[in-house]
């Protein structure tokens, strides 16, 4: 549990080693994709260590550059992760500033960076958006002023001061239709820069969704490109509403164990805005205004 | 003492193909049928060769939702029904996707003591036997261990 100091903002000071992971999946440079792509899943990461014949880091595959693999026809048996992987990887040390390693993170356009042990060849640790969401949201449970202990005093609850989905969601919304391919899927994903895309049926109702891991998936499983998209789709769309307040919509996604929460204005079925764990970590991580003026993390 | 004289030649396999409901399944069957917990089954592809293995922990560590520190701090949850709308979403997902495909394995005529090293440094708890591609049995750790320690039966 996590002790919050009441001396000014509790968020400042913040290092990566109070956040990051000390889990670090790796695998050889000369690997295959069906290697990379089962350990991508069996892990649940977002990219793999490349390392060489010395265990030295010599790049990182992330599940874009898998997805690109897919796009591009690669073989996974015959392709190896030194052909598609990206290097050098950026790093950061455990006792750097939090808001130092997030701004490296959103400069370089990357949603993790590699923490670097004393040893040059020593990684010790990942850091992610979602893992910054996570700590931040451990403090704003400990803290009197957020969400969790005003719900306990309701006399005392100021719901102005929290913060909601609508506060921090991205808009507008990318979609795809149903009987898109998932050629088509892909370059949306890619266009955009995003990790998945809204599904909607014929009549532009929310079907499901399509995340870069459903993709890797599907192309693990021997998919066809032109396969539509209802085929590997998740249903139902996980949503909340955008009023709702943003620390519920945090809790609702790690205990769903969800990347993204799609926000409904009203109607569930009426699609406004996306929520990711990553948006929350780069805008506002907290729940409520109290931290506001302090924050180590920035709107890009 | 070799892997050939202390081997089980009875074993059950899981396809890379296979759901993690059928994996599931299937370590209950062998559990049965064995008349031992079976924690960790051998996936063996079309052709009769070893792929990967599967281990409990394996659907485990999937399963589990990532961020767990989290959850430790809410107190509030109801868990089972939580678990239950994680496990849907297994649903997609097949063996060959959370095997574990390095295994290490030993031929009928490695000896017991290298075998007990093995398990010991690599924190193994069954070896599969192959002769030339093919499994031709599996050494368990609780078998080994009651061969070792017979004397005190």
């Amino acid at each position: 549990m996590p002790v919050v100091s009441t001396r000014g903002s509790i968020l400042k000071g913040l290092l990566v080693e109070e956040a990051m992971r000390r889990q670090v999946i790796q695998l050889p440079h000369d690997a295959s994709l069906d290697k990379c792509i089962n350990k991508l899943i069996k892990f649940k990461v977002n990219a793999l260590l490349a390392t060489d014949e010395t265990g030295c880091p010599v790049g990182v595959i992330s599940k874009t550059d898998i997805v690109g693999a897919f796009y591009g026809g690669l073989s996974m048996a015959d392709s190896r992760a030194m052909d598609i992987m990206n290097g050098p990887a950026l790093a950061c040390f455990p006792d750097d500033e939090l808001g130092v390693a997030l701004d490296l993170m959103r400069r370089n356009g990357v949603h993790q960076l590699l923490v670097q042990g004393a040893e040059p060849c020593a990684v010790i640790g990942t850091l992610s958006y979602p893992d910054v969401v996570a700590l931040l949201y451990r403090y704003c449970r400990a803290c009197s002023k957020g969400a969790v202990r005003q719900s306990e005093l309701p006399d005392r609850c100021d719901r102005t001061q929290m913060l909601t989905v609508r506060d921090v969601m991205r808009t507008p919304v990318t979609a795809c239709r149903q009987e898109d391919s998932l050629v088509r899927v892909i370059e949306e994903l890619t266009d955009h820069r995003l990790g998945a895309v809204l599904i909607q049926d014929p009549q532009g109702m929310p079907a499901g969704v399509i995340s870069k891991t459903d993709i890797i998936v599907a192309y693990h499983h021997g998919a066809d490109l032109e396969s539509e998209a209802q085929s590997i789709m998740k249903s139902p769309v996980a949503s909340c509403d955008e009023h709702s307040l943003l620390s519920e919509a945090i809790r609702h996604m790690f205990l769903k164990d969800v990347q993204r929460l799609y926000a409904y204005s009203g109607d569930p079925s009426h699609i406004v805005g996306v929520l990711s764990l990553s948006d929350a970590a780069q805008s506002r991580s907290g729940s409520c205004r109290a931290c506001e003026t302090s924050r180590i993390i920035t709107a890009p | 003492m070799f892997a050939r004289d202390i081997m089980s030649p009875r074993f059950h396999t899981l396809s890379p193909a296979q759901s993690i409901a059928e994996a599931v399944k299937m370590f209950h069957t062998a559990s049965m049928e064995e008349q031992k917990r079976i924690f960790g089954l051998m996936v063996i592809d079309e052709k009769d060769q070893l792929v990967g293995m599967l281990s409990m922990y394996d659907i485990l560590l999937f399963v589990q939702p990532k961020h767990i520190h989290v959850w430790n701090e809410i107190e509030d949850l109801e868990a089972q029904a939580i678990f239950g709308e994680l496990l849907d979403r297994v649903k997609s997902i097949r063996v060959s996707d959370i095997m574990t495909t390095n295994v290490v394995t030993v031929k009928p005529q490695t000896h017991v003591m290298v075998i007990t090293d093995l398990m010991i440094k690599r924190h193994i708890r069954r070896l599969p036997v192959v002769e030339g591609k093919n499994v031709v049995g599996v050494v368990y750790i609780s078998d080994l261990f009651y061969h070792m320690l017979n004397k005190f039966l």
